[in-house]
């Protein structure tokens, strides 16, 4: 949902640009902008990003293997999707 | 620094193991937003493989949360490919010269990663998550 109303400075040059690039495809300068933000911080919060590393710490199903076991596993599980495909 | 984040080293994050902790702390300094880690769609493809496989146990779970740690990835892109296949006098794979091209089309010269086969690549230092000291100073602590 759209709420939050922020008012910014450009360069005349930046507003030139995203002027250019919204009537190149025919939409709004708000929706590139919030589209750029998306494209360069993500869409997930912080507090989203640390409960997902600490879930991660905190799963107890794997198996140890070597780096070198680690390759070899990804390229046959690989092999085998491309084989069934 | 910014770095870049080996499929390993999400791996081991969910493994008990030597690499562990180091991993842990890597992905955890990049969860709060005190580290510059990244990692791209083609490292996370790789975690899912193995996750989808279940010959490293049970990883339930594993690359969608990574994904949420690393969102947004940093794309394989014609650049990258282009670089990749230029790279000659390295023993790497296919995967790994495409992980290192990625670092470099990002300005990226640092890896961490527990694969070996990356201090072979010219331009990219690699930082081993047992070097507790090496893994500090990445973190910038």
């Amino acid at each position: 949902m759209i709420t939050e109303r922020v008012q910014i400075l450009l360069t005349p040059a930046q507003r030139r640009r995203l002027e250019d690039e919204a009537r190149r495809q025919a939409r709004s300068v708000a929706s590139l902008v919030r589209e750029a933000i998306d494209a360069r911080f993500g869409t997930v919060s912080r507090q989203e990003r640390i409960a997902a590393a600490k879930a991660i710490a905190a799963m107890s199903g794997g198996r140890y293997l070597t780096p070198e076991e680690i390759n070899r596993a990804v390229e046959e599980e690989r092999e085998a999707f491309f084989a069934d495909h | 620094m910014r770095f870049f984040v080996d499929a390993n080293v999400v791996v081991y994050s969910a493994m008990q193991g030597p690499y562990q902790q180091g991993c842990v702390d890597v992905l955890l300094a990049v969860a709060d937003g005190v580290a510059e880690g990244y990692t791209s769609t083609a490292a996370l493809e790789e975690v899912w493989h193995l996750e989808l496989s279940g010959k490293a146990g049970s990883l339930t779970g594993l690359t969608r949360r990574a994904h949420a740690i690393f969102s947004p990835l940093l794309p394989v892109t014609d650049e990258a490919l282009q670089i990749a296949l230029a790279m000659r006098n390295t023993s790497v794979g296919a995967n790994d010269r495409l992980h290192a091209a990625t670092c470099a089309a990002n300005g990226i010269a640092t890896i961490c990663t527990a694969d070996t086969g990356f201090d072979g690549v010219s331009g990219l230092s690699r930082v081993d998550p047992l070097d507790h000291a090496a893994v500090l100073k990445l973190l910038g602590r």
